[in-house]
């Protein structure tokens, strides 16, 4: 049996049509851009083409997409950029607790910088608190950021009223969203979103890793952050690989190319998983919304009394592929900090798990999935104290 | 490092797991809030002193179960006073290894054996409830593995001094500010010393 991959927030298999698609730049059409000779031409018009279906489905212009060797890259460049080419405006900035760590880390390295940076909270959900989002707001603010899909509980920020506000201060605040569980997921037009700038990713949408891109409107000035030759993209000197950009539109074709339907299929596909997890196994608690405010590819659960590092390995030797948020499996032996900081216990999230599903994933995966879940749940039971305790 | 096939046999397939009616000692060490817990039970021959049985439960990572199963077998039919000098450095060997980032897991699972020992002991009267003084804290500082390299951070001379007087516990450690693990090292200390009722205030210097 092939390995059940269901961790598709952290990178995804990339589709044969892709890899098809950069075939072609690893072998006769190794080129660089550049001009005159055909060669350069001809990549040049390449570029000019997959920098067009990538703009497409954002609703953006084909030169407000940068090519950046993926989506840490782009919130580096849009975040550092933005703060500062606008420092003499003012040095203010705000973001959330539940946030992505591209932001709050770029955040703190701000902070250390003599940048001031305002931390909103987030509901047990993990939405974020539009009124603290407001109160934040003073004369001093030029950036505003934010996560459109929360990678741990699938939250779908409500983006229109996050632009209702920032629209209804009394100055410009520069906007900028990571998109990297977004784009692909749900419907992303930049113009709705009112966005300045704004990551995507291409490895979750069956792209290969190392290619993103940072969509800049135009207009905005953002500082140089990083500086070297011009080869393909002016805010990421340097060469990229062509090949990976061909992939990646290539990826951006086969994703919009019947969203709706892609959209249904994992929305279905996350409804049923949830459901039979909840039919089957006991004493479960869905972590994040239930619903439409939630991302279709994401179901996160806290399974009670046991351990996700233990249940991951086990799922592991059984051939499937999940995450957990539990601190034994992280780096830093601490528990995620997103979901301590919706308010769930230690329990909740050292026993987290999440699926996050691909238009690749079967009903039948799942169901043997959910089967394996159940019975490892079962026997880690039977091994905890915490679980005896409560019999 | 992966976990070697040894953790992975006893996580898949522990031995003398589940909970003992009638244990003639119990002892249970973590927390949720630590990542991990282990309850150990004994039943003790009255004359010889040897364990007859013993078993575990624990809640924890893949290293945590199987460090709790081998320190069971390690433990079974041994005296208490055979019992009393294993180490998680034996549990560590007879698992072939675990990562650094998971010996605490092995520090745990020898901990809460030998717990169960003392509590089996002060309750036969085989010894008296041990005086809480300097040397507790020290031996409680031999438990704090410091996740990097996986050793104990008295072993790896990070400990530069350690007070109690009037219930307030001083320790100065040597750990850098730039230390990534820092932090997690304090507030290893803290659990650990926190469960003792002398303990009024803790206090950790950093240079």
């Amino acid at each position: 049996m092939n390995r059940i991959y269901m961790d598709n927030c952290v990178t995804s298999q990339p589709a044969p049509e892709v890899l098809k698609a950069m075939k072609p730049y690893l072998e006769e059409k190794f080129w660089f851009p550049g001009s005159f000779i055909s060669t350069g031409e001809a990549i040049n018009s390449a570029l000019e083409g997959f920098r067009k279906t990538i703009a497409l489905p954002l609703n953006a212009k084909a030169n407000e997409i940068h090519f950046t060797s993926g989506g840490t890259l782009a919130n580096n460049l849009a975040i550092k950029g933005l703060a500062t080419a606008h420092s003499d405006q003012g040095n203010h900035i705000i973001c959330s607790v539940v946030d992505y760590p591209d932001l709050l880390t770029n955040a703190a390295f701000l902070e250390n910088s003599g940048f001031e940076v305002t931390y909103i909270n987030a509901d047990s959900e993990g939405f974020i608190d539009l009124a603290e989002l407001e109160a934040a707001i003073r004369p001093e603010t030029i950036l505003f950021m934010t996560t459109i899909v929360n990678h741990v509980l699938g939250t779908i920020q409500p983006m229109d009223r996050i632009k209702a506000i920032l629209d209804n201060a009394d100055h410009k605040i520069y906007y900028h969203a990571d998109a990297g569980q977004a784009f692909g997921k749900i419907p992303l037009d930049v113009s709705i979103l009112g966005v300045d700038t704004m990551a995507i990713s291409a490895h979750k949408i069956h792209a290969p890793q190392g290619i993103g891109a940072l969509y800049v409107k135009s207009g905005t000035k953002l500082g140089q952050i990083i500086h070297g030759v011009r080869r393909i993209d002016d805010l990421q000197p340097g060469g990229l690989n062509i090949a990976l950009i061909a992939g990646f539109a290539r990826a951006v074709d086969l994703t919009f190319e019947d969203f709706a339907s892609t959209q249904t299929q994992l929305r279905e596909l996350s409804d049923y998983l949830l459901a039979q997890i909840e039919a089957t196994i006991p004493q479960v608690e869905l972590n994040g919304p239930r619903g439409k405010n939630r991302a279709p590819h994401n179901i996160n659960t806290s399974i009670d009394f046991i351990e996700g590092e233990a249940i991951t390995m086990m799922l592991d030797l059984k051939g499937i592929t999940v995450a957990t948020g539990s601190a034994c499996a992280s780096q830093g032996l601490k528990p995620n900090y997103i979901l301590m900081a919706v308010g769930k216990n230690h329990i909740q999230s050292h026993g987290s798990m999440k699926f996050t599903l691909s238009r690749y994933n079967s009903k039948s995966e799942i169901d043997y999935l959910v089967s394996q879940l159940s019975e490892i749940s079962t026997e880690l039971r039977k091994r905890s104290p915490l679980f005896n305790a409560k019999k | 490092m992966q976990y070697s096939q040894k953790v992975l046999d006893h996580f898949m397939h522990p031995k003398n797991v589940g909970k003992m009616e009638n244990p003639d000692a119990t002892a249970t060490e973590g927390s949720p809030a630590c990542g991990d817990q282990v309850t150990v039970y004994l039943k003790v021959d009255e004359s010889s002193h040897k364990i007859e049985d013993i078993s575990f439960l624990s809640y924890g990572c893949a290293s945590n179960i199987a460090t709790a199963s081998i320190i069971t077998e390690l433990a079974k039919g041994k005296t208490l006073d055979e019992a009393k000098q294993i180490t998680w450095r034996d549990a560590m060997e007879a698992l072939d290894g675990l990562p650094p980032v998971k010996v605490h897991c092995s520090v745990l699972a020898a901990d809460t054996l030998q717990t169960a020992i003392s509590n089996y002991e002060i309750a036969h009267g085989l010894k008296e409830i041990p005086n809480f003084g300097k040397e507790t804290i020290i031996e409680e500082l031999r438990k704090i593995i410091y996740p990097q390299v996986g050793e104990d951070i008295i072993s790896l001379k990070m400990v530069k001094y350690v007070g109690f007087t009037d219930g307030k516990v001083l320790i100065d450690l040597n750990i850098p500010s730039f230390d990534t693990w820092r932090e997690n090292v304090a507030e290893e200390i803290r659990e650990h010393l926190e469960k003792y009722s002398e303990v009024k205030d803790i206090q950790i210097n950093f240079p």
